[in-house]
């Protein structure tokens, strides 16, 4: 029995060292990081209403893939990450999109979207901010502007930032509005 | 934990002989300064880790000592996000109250330590990746430019539970455990203390810390007083 004893001490304090460091090692996914930018959709006609896009498909300038909220979507929302290495950001959002298959049905290969493209740019300034021994940094966005690329045919007709000098520090609100 | 079990066993052996009650015993008194080999044991097997400490206790009354630390340490926090090297030196001081009824002139310890410790530290960034959970734009920005974070200071409160076993004439191996409780720190502009040299790594959900050492010390004997 004075072995069990002997034994039963080391093992608690090992797993209560081995508890308290996962805790505090793994970062929570509640812990606000670093934010993205939320637009809302409203009607051009009502603009104290939301309106839907339908079959939305976003695509990052530069990027490969499409950005996976968005892939032939209805929404009235948009939440989008802003690049933390660059001072700009840039999407192509494809509204009422449908995949073209280029005449070649069996091939998709060389399929490409359809629809009417509209570029926003997203400039900005960064600041790195500390969060937690597990979280490490990190970034929020200062003087952020969005501009509607003109192509004489956009489907987005406005934006209008919400404050004055917009800053992306939390996802809690509503960033910028965009009519359409 | 052994050593619990041979101070039970010498205590039960001791039980068997018998006290003469008619001779005084006399207890030792003097400076018993030691090293702390476990530190030392770590620096060689850690690549993350170095450090060394000095101890010291006197003894002033039949059962309490006082005593005080001296040490450096240098330690890595390295995580996917964070590649920290924190360095410094500490000093605690305080009391240790001996708990352990010695037979004869037996003169071990188990005993209960109270400390007031203080530490000045630096903290240089080495890198760090910014955290987002949305990995549609990889990589996230990662800074490689060191930043050094200096003259930082820190102090707290600690409690000690330990034993020191006399397995020499005059020469001590003991072991403790540590339990520190945050008093007040520099935390520095747009960074944390997540190590802090004598107190150990720090929590981000309380202030408190925990430590232990393993150690050998010698008594140098100074003079002898009746029990």
């Amino acid at each position: 029995m004075k072995y069990y004893k002997v034994l039963i001490i080391p093992i608690l304090l090992i797993a209560m060292l081995s508890i308290s460091c996962e805790r505090d090692d793994i970062c929570p996914d509640a812990t606000p990081t670093t934010p993205r930018l939320i637009i809302d959709l409203l009607d051009a006609i009502n603009p104290d209403t939301k309106k839907n896009v339908f079959d939305l498909v976003v695509i990052g300038v530069d990027n490969d893939d499409f950005l996976p909220d968005y892939i032939f979507q209805d929404t009235d929302d948009l939440i989008l990450p802003l690049r933390t290495d660059d001072n700009t950001t840039e999407y192509i959002l494809i509204k009422e999109a449908s995949v073209n298959d280029n005449g070649t049905p069996n091939d998709n290969t060389d399929d490409f979207v359809d629809g009417n493209q509209d570029r926003i740019t997203l400039n900005y300034s960064r600041e790195e901010v500390f969060v937690s021994r597990a979280c490490g940094f990190k970034t929020i966005f200062k003087n952020v502007t969005l501009t509607i690329v003109q192509d004489g045919d956009n489907w987005m007709l406005s934006r209008e930032p919400l404050t004055d000098n917009q800053s992306v520090e939390d996802e809690t609100t509503t960033h910028f509005n965009i009519s359409h | 934990m052994l050593f619990f079990c041979v101070f039970v066993n010498a205590q039960n052996d001791s039980i068997l002989s018998t006290a003469n009650d008619s001779t005084k015993i006399k207890l030792k008194y003097g400076l018993r300064v030691g090293g702390d080999i476990g530190k030392l044991i770590r620096t060689s097997l850690d690549d993350d880790y170095s450090g060394f400490e000095i101890m010291a206790d006197y003894r002033i009354k039949e059962k309490m000592y006082v005593a005080g630390e001296i040490g450096f340490e240098e330690k890595n926090t390295i995580n996917d996000y964070l590649n920290i090297t924190t360095k410094g030196s500490y000093i605690k001081g305080g009391v240790d109250f001996n708990m352990y009824e010695n037979w004869l002139n037996m003169d071990n310890m188990i005993y209960v330590g109270f400390r007031v410790g203080a530490s000045t530290f630096s903290h240089d960034l080495n890198s760090f990746q910014v955290y987002s959970i949305d990995q549609y734009w990889v990589p996230q920005l990662t800074s490689n430019t060191k930043q050094e974070l200096t003259g930082l200071t820190a102090f707290w409160g600690e409690i000690i539970l330990g034993m020191k076993a006399e397995i020499l004439n005059n020469l001590y191996l003991g072991l403790n455990l540590q339990l520190k409780i945050s008093a007040s720190q520099t935390i520095p502009d747009n960074f944390d203390n997540v190590y802090i040299p004598g107190f150990g790594k720090t929590y981000d959900s309380s202030g408190i810390g925990t430590g232990y050492s393993y150690f050998l010390a010698y008594r140098i004997p100074l003079y002898k007083k009746d029990k």
